[in-house]
Order: structure tokens, then sequence, then C-alpha cells
């Protein structure tokens, strides 16, 4: 395998398609997966459009089959993978809820994708990912380390995705695979919503927001993510880097 | 104290003189298990056992401890789903179902303090559900902290790897040679302290009782 193979799961828009431009833009081939089969094909075609080869497959994040059967075409077609972004998460993500109301039941949504997606991801994935001494990133949030009072589902989640990252760095470095995270602050469809739902969130988002802006997908955050995925990083495991704009409080 | 059933917890809610509220098996863990989906075929228990136990008396003071029965360490990639499910899908619920309890159950101006066993950092390696449940649960003291400070009830986590340590450590050494602290002694002591009066001012913070083997 000459050319560089990465995978980024829910990528029909919002950070994921920024990531795969990125990635396109350094020539790089990029595999799609998302459940919208149109707008996964449309990043696909924009990925060629940048320089990149575009491979698009419709999957279900929390299909286990699904993500196996994606990840052997990729290597059957590309000869392998040198990187993986876990970018794919709930479609209840932006939804507000007060915490002692939230059905149980709801969790399984945010859990079955972001939780049990990853642990599915992670096992298609690792063994690919030994032999190229490639890299694993998760898309984790400022959420995560400093909670929501109406997000509090989503916040829990993204922590977990950190903390097991902190454990994988260190049960997959010895044998060359690096983990690391990367939290976003992006103006996306998915913030749009949460915008909308909670009218005063824009103000308290971009009222700390030393930048005083929202990063852009492909110019802001893909770079970052790019990063992590290329030999540049090489000897960067087990981080979190906070591409938000020194929005975080907490670092 | 809201708590999984076991003698460590017990002790503790005698010794802090707390009433006891158990929290429900993982049904992975009873019966003849038939396989993850078990998880959430029954977060109706769950929702039935958060809604009977958030009525009733407030409390100055909970604690909530959500703790496997056992723990077994192993590599992430060789984790089986039920084995994923039961010690990464029954947690998230099951903290989030009994933080809720404490939520509706705290007087204002009173105390709440998650207890979560996480393993220290440098000996996480074989431990990636459990890392992730305790990162969890510390941004959901944080969600906890924001959307029930208004009325002064303060929240915070303390944690403990007391029953995930390895025998033989990674260098350094932790600092204090009691690594990794006992239930009874370290960890009560630090729920104690921030169940108290005299941290009126801290919320949404992490107590590490793991003996200077955590830096953040």
């Amino acid at each position: 395998m000459s050319e560089h193979v990465v995978l980024v799961t829910g990528a029909s828009g919002g950070v994921g398609r920024g990531i795969a431009h990125a990635c396109a833009e350094s020539g790089w081939t990029v595999w799609i997966t998302a459940r919208r089969q149109a707008e996964g094909q449309q990043v696909a075609d924009e990925v060629d459009a940048r320089g990149g080869r575009g491979h698009f497959r419709q999957c279900d994040a929390a299909d286990a089959d699904a993500v196996e059967q994606v990840v052997a075409d990729i290597v059957a077609t590309s000869g392998g993978l040198n990187g993986v972004v876990l970018n794919a998460t709930s479609g209840l993500s932006p939804k507000p809820g007060v915490f002692a109301e939230t059905p149980i039941a709801e969790l399984e949504d945010h859990v079955a994708v972001s939780l049990r997606g990853m642990h599915v991801l992670a096992l298609a994935t690792y063994p690919h990912l030994r032999a190229s001494a490639g890299s694993f990133v998760a898309l984790t949030s400022e959420a995560g380390f400093e909670g929501k009072a109406k997000l509090s589902v989503y916040a829990a989640i993204k922590a977990a995705q950190r903390g097991i990252v902190r454990s994988l760095a260190r049960e997959w470095g010895p044998h060359g695979v690096r983990v690391n995270c990367v939290a976003p602050l992006a103006g996306t469809p998915a913030m749009d919503r949460a915008f909308e739902m909670d009218p005063e969130m824009a103000a308290r988002v971009l009222g700390r927001n030393p930048l005083g802006r929202m990063g852009d997908s492909a110019t802001d955050i893909g770079p970052v993510v790019r990063f992590l995925l290329s030999d540049d990083a090489r000897y960067l495991t087990g981080n979190t880097l906070m591409a938000d704009g020194g929005s975080c409080p907490i670092n | 104290m809201i708590a999984s059933p076991l003698d460590p917890l017990r002790e503790m809610a005698s010794a802090l003189g707390a009433g006891f509220v158990a929290v429900p098996p993982c049904p992975l863990s009873i019966g003849s298990p038939q396989g993850a989906d078990d998880v959430w075929r029954n977060s109706a228990v769950l929702e039935e056992w958060r809604a009977t136990n958030a009525e009733g008396e407030a409390r100055p003071a909970i604690v909530v401890a959500v703790w496997p029965d056992e723990h077994v360490s192993a590599a992430f990639t060789e984790t089986s789903p039920n084995e994923f499910a039961r010690r990464s899908e029954w947690p998230f619920a099951a903290w989030y179902a009994a933080l809720g309890i404490a939520a509706r159950r705290a007087a204002d101006d009173g105390a709440i303090v998650a207890l979560v066993e996480r393993p220290s950092p440098l000996d996480g390696a074989g431990w990636a559900p459990e890392s992730g449940a305790a990162d969890a649960v510390e941004a959901l003291v944080r969600s906890l902290a924001r959307s029930e400070g208004h009325r002064g009830v303060r929240v915070n986590c303390v944690t403990t790897p007391a029953r995930l340590a390895p025998t033989t450590v990674i260098a350094p050494p932790p600092s204090l040679p009691r690594f990794p602290g006992r239930v009874d002694h370290e960890v009560t002591q630090a729920v104690r302290m921030l169940l108290g009066p005299g941290v009126a001012g801290v919320t949404g913070t992490v107590v590490h009782a793991d003996c200077g083997r955590s830096w953040r």
C-alpha cells in the first residue's frame, strides 16, 4: 500500500465532511460511511474533486456486520488502512433534555452509535491499523470535559469516548498504533439545530470564544484531524487536541 | 446512599450514617442473559426504579456509587459484545438513572457525591470500558453541577482504583505507599470531605482518592 487510506464515519455532512475534504487535499484515499446515501456519495464526489480518491458505503455505525463488511471492502480495494476517524454520532445528540427526565430508553441510540459503535469499529479496524502502524482518531467534544446542563447524555457519551481512548492508547501503543481525540467546535448543521432548540446557546457558545467565531469544518477542524492521521503526529498518542478556538475552560 | 449492594459500599453507608437504596443488578449478570440487547430490553426496569426512588423526602447529602459485582480486565479487542455491554452500556444507563434520582432528592443547598471506580491513566490498559464509564460520570457530575447549582446544590466526584489496580504497577510508583487506597479509609474520607460544610464553594470537581496515581 503506497497511498494513504483513511476511513471517516458519519461523514455525509458537518465535521466529517470537513475532515474528508482536508484529507482529500493531501491526495489521500478517503472512505466515507454514513446512513444517508445521497449525501454520503456527494461527499465522496467532493473528495475526488479536491484531489483525493473518494469512496462511499452506506453503513450504520452500530451494525457490527455492516462495519466489518465495509472494512473488508476497504482492504480488498485499497490494499490496507492507515487511519480511522470515529465521527458518527447519534441523531439525538443536539436534543436538549432535563437530566432526571430523559427516558432511559432514549440513551440507547447514543450508546449504540458512539460507544458500541466505537467498540465495533475498533474490533474491525485494529488488525489493519496494526499492519500499517496507523492512527485512530475519535471526535469528542468540549461538552465531554465540562458537562452540559441540557445535553447531559451527549456530554457523557463524549467523555466516555475520551476515557476509552486513554486506555486504548496504552493497549495499542506497543503495537505501533496511535489513538487520539479531537474536540472540535464547528459550525455544522447539527450545531445549527442545537441553536434552534436552545436560542440562548449561540450567545453562550460564542461569548466565551477568544477567536469569536465558530470553526470551519474543512479549514479549522479537518487539518487538525489530518495531522493526527499523518506521520507528522507519529509521537502523539492518548491525547485530546482542542480545536475549539480556545473556548473550553478545561484543558 | 444510592449504590450497588456490595459490602464496601454498605459499610460506607453505615460509616456515613446514611440510608441505602440498592441499584438494580445488570441484566447480563443474572439469570440466563440472551445477549447485549438485554441491557436495553430491560431499560424499563431502570426507568421504574428511577421513578419510584425519585419521589420522597429531600436529603441534604447523597452519595451515588454504581459498581459491578466484580471486575475482569481484558484487551478492548478481546472484549466480547456481551462483556462490552456489561462493562460499558449498563453502567452508563445505571449511572444516569441513579444520578437522576440524586438530582430529584437532593435538598436545596445540599450535596451530591458520585463515587466512581476509575483506573489510573498509567494503569488503564485492559480497562477501556471502565475508563470510559468513569469519564462519563465526571461529565454527568459537571452537567448536574450546572443544572442544580442555581438552588445551591453542590455536585462532585470521587474516583478510586481500589478494585482495579494491578498488583505490579508501571514505574514510577504511586506517591503514597498505601496505593490504591481502601474504600473504608481514604475513599470514605474524600467522600465525607466533599459532603461536608468546609467545601461550600466546591462543585463540579473531581477528587482522585488514589494515593497520588493521577494528576488530573
